[in-house]
């Protein structure tokens, strides 16, 4: 601070001398500074003002220059406007009720997601890269290199890389655009992570569209498959559907195998990983607060992910209904509720330690509320309930597992 | 509790903005179409002096855009929403929109005054924008380099020429861009080796060129263009979020009346009832 106030001192008074070094000019009377007989003629004093032709020849050969400027400059600016920088953060305040025995509850902030996207679109080849950077760590989440097949118009592709499954409609949809913080529990089970490495063709025939693809099967963050397959087994993936604006559905299917070993078993062997499902998606605009929109989907399969470890040869089924009302330009309200019996066709029971507490097999029918308010295009509050309920048999209770979810999303 | 209540104020607060436009209803989009809506608003106006309008340009893409984002109420545009358009419409608002087509109109090729060609093909037209012919005589004009003017890619025109005439493919880089139709106009009636596009309600003052198809030339005419033979003859359309209602529904029942549509007709394009 010292040596900052006398640098400024040197310089004010350095300032101060060249003033006072600088003599005042002397002042001629006016008759003595320039005698009307020695004047210059005001042809020499002022040299004559170019004529119209001479200042639109300069003028126009500024403009050309100028355009030449431009095409250069275009040229060189051409390919960035089909590069374009995309990302999202979801910054969260959770809730959840203690259990009656004192064992799960928490209150937490947490920093869901915190994407950013590039994506460079040209005629014939997409580039995208989506990275996701939370507390607990950066992962690659797409890493995808498109062709778009010649004299298609973009209406058909091949991707190669790390890619969303093409199954369903809520493990398509981006986590930005969800009304809800969280995916379905049947979603979240059958397709974790919704990506995985493998090729996909996309192509879309008027209102039809078709998406297959062969994967590894495991999923992006599955335990001994990290960024590669874990065996030779691929599984084979695909949505055919319809998008006629007002409503869009499809069917999907997956048939594959995993390496694993099950109970009882000393060797790995293929186990049948496979899924069904369906969805539709209606769009209507009756009530004058805003438009309404009603979604749903079912799947049921063999095989899936809990906890991060695959249920080999686990038969599991579960739907979701969905229902989301615009208020006016800045607000939306959705009510949607999610069933999963992670095991068809097994009874409810009691946990196997003999507590009161429901199986993991048991079923879970989910409740939930949520409201949405926009802050413009580039931010959504939204404050989320739920209420999971939870199958049980007699002597056991529904464990008290609400969760309340406060998000702010900032995206552009 | 209190902060809980306040917090509520502080929300509803943030969000009056929004609230504070009502009673405005905004226009935005199409660079053809500005006047043509400027024209509507103020007749509208001067009927129903408790509604306001406002009007702008922009481009059919910036209009379409400020509709997906909330801050239009009507989009303007010379061509039909793109299907990623509404599936960002769909995304933000659960609503697929409302198209309404409000008048038509045909993109015209402007040449300089002095040029002598009257008429092209689809194809001598191709070829020039994407750079395949480059001199007037290659397609029967003088010996001089082609000045290719075009427009913004958030232009409507543009998108418009470059689907239905270019068939997808890229301008050529050497096309100098220009902000609006009239910009067009003005750089065509100067620079004598010039060509450029726009909608007929702009093309005065130079020559606007026919279309050869076979043996016949048709030029953009009122007949040609809403009888769909003229073959760059295009719809202009409203878009909205959801079923016009209130305010916006007074201005579009006044668009599509026989008072709205002859206004159409006096700016220079073409009704569509």
């Amino acid at each position: 601070m010292r040596n900052l106030i006398a640098a400024m001192l040197t310089f004010a008074s350095g300032a101060a001398l060249a003033q006072e070094a600088t003599p005042a000019p002397e002042t001629a009377p006016a008759s003595e500074a320039t005698p009307a007989s020695e004047a210059a003629p005001a042809s020499e004093a002022a040299p004559a003002s170019p004529s119209p032709d001479e200042r639109m020849t300069n003028a126009e050969g500024k403009v050309a220059s100028i355009e030449e400027q431009l095409i250069e400059i275009k040229g060189i600016l051409s390919p960035l406007t089909k590069l374009k920088f995309s990302g999202y953060v979801q910054a969260r305040y959770q809730w959840e009720e203690s259990r009656e025995d004192g064992t799960g509850g928490y209150s937490r902030f947490l920093v869901r997601r915190g994407r950013i996207k590039a994506t460079y679109t040209g005629d014939l080849v997409q580039y995208m890269l989506q990275i996701d950077a939370v507390p607990t760590g950066v992962t690659v989440r797409d890493a995808e290199a498109t062709l778009f097949i010649p004299g298609t118009k973009q209406n058909m592709s091949v991707t190669l890389g790390q890619l969303k499954w093409p199954f369903g409609y809520e493990s398509v949809q981006s986590s930005s655009d969800r009304e809800f913080p969280e995916r379905t529990r049947v979603v979240r089970a059958f397709l974790p992570d919704e990506r995985d490495r493998g090729v996909k063709y996309a192509g879309k025939f008027g209102v039809f569209r078709l998406g297959i693809g062969l994967f590894d099967g495991n999923g992006m963050s599955y335990p001994g498959s990290v960024g590669v397959d874990n065996d030779k087994e691929k599984d084979f993936v695909g949505r055919a559907g319809f998008d006629a604006k007002w409503i869009s559905g499809g069917v999907s299917g997956w048939y594959g195998h995993t390496m694993g070993r099950g109970a009882g078993e000393t060797y790995r062997h293929a186990h049948e990983r496979s899924r069904v499902g369906a969805d539709l998606q209606v769009y209507l605009d009756f009530l004058p607060v805003g438009a309404t929109a009603l979604k749903g989907e079912y799947i049921k399969g063999k095989t899936y992910v809990s906890n991060g470890a695959e249920l080999l040869d686990r038969q599991a089924s579960g739907w979701y209904v969905l229902l989301v009302q615009n208020i006016g330009l800045h607000d939306a309200v959705a009510v949607r509720y999610d069933y999963f019996d992670a095991a068809s066709g097994v009874p409810a029971a009691a946990a196997s330690e003999g507590s009161d507490r429901p199986a993991g097999t048991n079923a879970v029918g989910t409740i939930g509320a949520t409201v949405v308010h926009y802050f413009g295009e580039n931010l959504k509050l939204s404050a989320t309930y739920e209420h999971p309920m939870t199958a049980t048999v007699s002597g056991v209770k529904d464990p008290r597992d609400n969760v309340l979810t406060a998000q702010l999303q900032a995206r552009f | 509790m209190k902060n809980f209540i306040a917090s509520i104020a502080a929300v509803l607060l943030l969000a009056l903005p929004g609230a504070a436009r009502a009673g405005t209803i905004t226009v935005k989009g199409s660079d053809t179409m500005v006047i043509l809506g400027q024209r509507w608003a103020e007749e509208f106006m001067k009927k129903n002096p408790t509604i306001k309008l406002q009007v702008t340009g922009g481009g059919s893409g910036v209009g379409l855009s400020a509709l997906i984002n909330g801050t239009t109420d009507i989009a303007m545009s010379s061509r039909p929403m793109k299907e990623a358009e509404g599936e960002k419409l769909r995304t933000r608002f659960n609503t697929t929109g409302t198209e309404i087509s409000v008048a038509k109109d045909g993109v015209t090729f402007y040449v300089n005054e002095n040029n002598p060609l009257d008429a092209l093909t689809q194809e001598q037209l191709k070829g020039i924008y994407l750079g395949d012919i480059t001199n007037w005589k290659e397609v029967g004009g003088p010996d001089a380099p082609i000045i290719v003017y075009s427009r913004e890619n958030s232009s409507g025109t543009y998108v418009f020429v470059k689907d239905n005439l270019l068939n997808g493919d890229d301008y050529t880089s050497s096309a100098q861009t220009l902000p609006g139709t009239a910009a067009v106009v003005n750089a065509v009636s100067k620079e004598k080796n010039g060509i450029g596009y726009g909608g007929a309600a702009y093309a005065k003052g130079i020559k606007e060129l026919k279309i050869k198809k076979g043996n016949e030339a048709i030029a953009p005419s009122a007949e040609n263009i809403k009888s769909g033979k003229y073959p760059l003859s295009r719809d202009l359309y409203f878009y909205l979020r959801n079923k016009p209602a209130a305010d916006a529904k007074t201005f579009i029942d006044y668009v599509l009346s026989p008072e709205g549509q002859a206004l159409v007709t006096k700016v220079g394009y073409f009704p569509v009832k």
